[in-house]
């Protein structure tokens, strides 16, 4: 972490409240959860609002699959905690072999025609946004991605660039597989508002 | 802990923006909408923001400690210089937001 205010959190009561979950979780509270504490109105509260409404909010896509995307979504940018803590919670939903299949090789992983045209639709927006054409949402289209799925997706998508260039320019700390299982629960039970 | 409400992204994006890029904070709201602009690939930020700016939107994997104690040398505040990490992040990442946002439009509107 290379902000310390925001690894020991920025006032008492904050700095209690890591302590509090650190000691009642039995792990170092993740950085992300730290950032989401801290200078909580001007970022965590309107990030978390879209984060939980994209994660968690009703959607063509479940759960597992959102994950699978911001877990995509880190890997295309490079952010090895991002994709260890959303790999963590889809492997949750869905089993572990899907998700490193889908790591390894989106294409030709075990998961639905219609995430794949989505995914495919993700990598360009991440990796080349400026490239990005109506031919890639017609494509997306007319494999079964409605246009409120696309949306969603284009939501996380966005959403996961944003968070995972702050994980990597803040140089957040990287769990173990362990901590990142129980920091999965977490994230299941609770959801992302700040 | 899901919602049930059907979320309405764009108005979502719009606020989380409004808020960083137009609302109170430590830094000036020029300086963070510049940051933003400049991780989109839009024109240079004054020194030293341009820099991590720049590497936040390009490559954030890429930042070092130097671009991060800079910017915070500069600001001579952590909760200043989280606020222009903050601000590219969310540059880049309204930049894919619209772009492919327009590119669904596009097709959504011409098969109306």
């Amino acid at each position: 972490m290379r902000l310390p205010e925001i690894e020991r959190g920025d006032g008492f009561a904050n700095r209690l409240l890591i302590s509090f979950i650190s000691m009642v979780s039995g792990m170092r509270l993740p950085d992300a959860a730290r950032v989401a504490f801290y200078h909580k109105e001007f970022f965590g509260v309107p990030v978390g609002a879209w984060t939980q409404a994209a994660m968690r909010g009703p959607s063509p896509w479940s759960v597992a699959e959102r994950e699978l995307m911001a877990c995509m979504v880190a890997k295309w940018n490079t952010c090895a905690f991002c994709v260890g803590a959303h790999g963590a919670v889809a492997a949750k939903e869905m089993q572990r072999p899907p998700v490193d299949e889908v790591l390894s090789d989106f294409r030709t992983a075990p998961i639905s025609g219609r995430l794949k045209s989505a995914l495919a639709f993700l990598e360009v927006m991440t990796l080349r946004p400026k490239d990005l054409k109506a031919e890639h949402a017609k494509t997306a289209l007319s494999a079964g991605v409605s246009p409120q799925a696309l949306i969603d997706a284009i939501a996380v998508g966005a959403l996961f660039s944003i968070v995972t260039r702050y994980a990597n320019a803040l140089d957040f700390a990287m769990p173990t597989p362990e901590e990142f299982e129980r920091a999965a629960n977490m994230l299941l039970k609770r959801g992302y508002a700040s | 802990m899901k919602t049930s409400i059907r979320p309405d992204h764009r108005a979502l994006a719009e606020a989380l923006r409004r808020r960083v890029l137009e609302g109170p904070g430590e830094t000036r709201q020029g300086l963070r909408q510049a940051s933003a602009e400049r991780a989109a690939g839009g024109p240079a930020a004054e020194a030293p923001y341009d820099d991590l700016a720049r590497q936040i939107g390009e490559a954030a994997h890429r930042v070092t400690d130097a671009q991060v104690s800079s910017v915070l040398t500069a600001t001579g505040s952590e909760k200043a210089t989280f606020e222009i990490i903050a601000a590219a992040a969310l540059g880049a990442g309204l930049l894919r937001w619209e772009q492919a946002m327009k590119v669904l439009d596009e097709v959504t509107n011409a098969s109306a």
